[in-house]
């Protein structure tokens, strides 16, 4: 069961006699992050901090908005109101099998926007947290130790030619080439899969059908003229060119729409191909290597 | 090599689209009354069956002289003489047939005759004699004629239609509106 912790701390500069911004700070973690609280206080030891639990649920609606940094601002002010502070800081850390996900938000509490967000997305990072949480929170304070940025460059990669995606945007291209909403699929986007196989497949069905059509109707042409100009009988002659000409119509008529399908067809299999590419799969935070329990440690 | 075998896909697809050949519509069938109107012939015509034959030298030619009414018409007709021109340098005359359309009336066969000039010209003559069978009416097959082929080359068997006449049992003329030749090629 995933345990949100929450917990609300003031930084130093709230209660302080200066004029130092002032902030509010919120951390929403789904798992217990031991000792968060003990580290942000020693990274951070000019700072006064409160924990308080009470507030369960903050902003987690956010990315559903058009225009998330706008989202909340009356909230935003009427919090720092309350709190008499500048900016209000959400931390949240979330886990997903062996990666973790921290997502920080910087509100200023005057006009109530969004004014700085920073989401990492790490896999294989001992106690990485906590690294990353005391990174950001310094970030938005103006305050970075070399310890914290060394921990973060040691899972770097040093060398950028030996960096290998999972997946990428062109491998996700050529799969909806072979295949139309392969791509899509190997995106991990089955519905718009579903919906590229859909229209290409009915769209080749279409053509298929279409150009079977065609050809039946040329041969029935092609067959009915013979037999048009083979023959003396008055009342055959009329009825093989009656059969011919309407043969001959449809003829037209199924070319016309078979290469109108097949363009379809092929535009939209370049699309689909060209829409796996654009949504394809991209790294949106940092490029990782796997971290080597047996020899690193973090700490924050 | 994916590329490749999608490429050949897409190359398919084009290679389809265009095999979508259009065919020319042509109806041209010498016996057709729309298609002898689309050339400006009129009926009632008198045309030859088909309108192109071509043959090696020594071999026979048969050639069906037709005469064409519009598909409504209800005019009949009881005699009629055509005069038919053909190429002497090609073409030797062999014989000449009455053709199904007068002779597959059970009742009655008419008199069917023709005299050839000795040089280029035909003139066929058919009529209904008897009492039971006074006329028949609309398109239809009039004669074979048979030519053995002496030489090689190009031309055309058409009709004097100056020389020609259509009659009805009560011997008013009826006028024949257009002609068709047909175009011989020995080779």
């Amino acid at each position: 069961m995933v345990r949100v912790l929450l917990s609300i701390f003031f930084l130093n500069n709230l209660f302080g006699a200066s004029q130092d911004p002032t902030y509010l700070v919120f951390n929403h973690f789904d798992k217990e992050i031991p000792d968060a609280e003990k580290l942000l206080i020693e990274n951070f030891n000019d700072s006064k901090f409160e924990f308080d639990a009470s507030i369960k649920d903050i902003f987690s609606d956010l990315d559903s908005y058009d225009n998330p940094a706008s989202s909340h601002m009356e909230m935003i002010k009427d919090l720092g109101e309350q709190y008499k502070v500048n900016f209000i800081l959400l931390n949240k850390i979330e886990h997903k099998e062996d990666r973790f996900i921290l997502d920080g938000l910087l509100f200023n509490t005057r006009s109530g926007g969004l004014i700085h967000r920073r989401k990492i997305n790490l896999k294989h990072y001992l106690n990485g947290q906590i690294n990353e949480l005391v990174m950001w929170v310094g970030k938005t304070l103006g305050i970075q130790q070399q310890e914290w940025q060394e921990n973060r460059e040691s899972i770097l990669f040093s060398d950028p030619e030996s960096i290998s995606y999972e997946k990428t945007p062109m491998g996700a291209a050529i799969r909806s080439l072979i295949a139309p909403g392969w791509g899509q699929a190997y995106s991990d986007k089955k519905v718009s899969a579903g919906v590229w196989f859909g229209v290409e497949a009915s769209l080749s069905l279409a053509f298929v059908l279409s150009y079977l059509n065609y050809d039946k109707s040329a041969k029935g042409f092609l067959s009915n003229s013979v037999l048009y100009n083979g023959t003396d009988d008055e009342k055959l002659v009329a009825k093989y060119r009656s059969l011919a000409e309407t043969d001959w119509d449809n003829h037209i008529i199924y070319s016309r729409l078979a290469i109108a399908l097949a363009s379809a067809t092929g535009t939209g299999w370049v699309s689909n191909s060209i829409h796996a590419w654009i949504f394809g799969p991209r790294p949106y935070t940092n490029i990782y290597q796997e971290w080597d329990n047996s020899s690193k440690s973090n700490k924050g | 090599m994916k590329f490749i075998q999608n490429y050949k896909f897409l190359f398919l697809l084009l290679v389809i689209v265009f095999s979508c050949k259009l065919y020319k519509k042509d109806f041209d069938n010498p016996v057709d009354y729309n298609a002898n109107d689309d050339l400006g012939i009129r009926a009632p015509a008198l045309v030859f069956y088909p309108k192109t034959q071509t043959i090696n030298q020594n071999e026979v030619i048969k050639i069906e002289s037709v005469i064409v009414f519009h598909p409504d018409s209800l005019e009949s007709f009881a005699g009629l003489h055509f005069s038919v021109q053909f190429p002497n340098s090609l073409l030797e005359l062999d014989t000449i047939k009455p053709g199904l359309f007068i002779t597959d009336t059970s009742n009655s066969t008419p008199l069917f005759t023709y005299n050839f000039d000795g040089s280029n010209q035909i003139d066929i003559y058919a009529y209904f004699l008897s009492e039971t069978k006074l006329n028949i009416e609309g398109t239809g097959h009039i004669a074979d004629i048979i030519f053995n082929s002496i030489s090689t080359g190009t031309d055309s068997i058409y009709y004097d239609l100056d020389d020609c006449q259509m009659i009805k049992i009560n011997d008013d003329e009826i006028q024949i509106m257009g002609k068709r030749g047909a175009e011989i090629i020995i080779q």
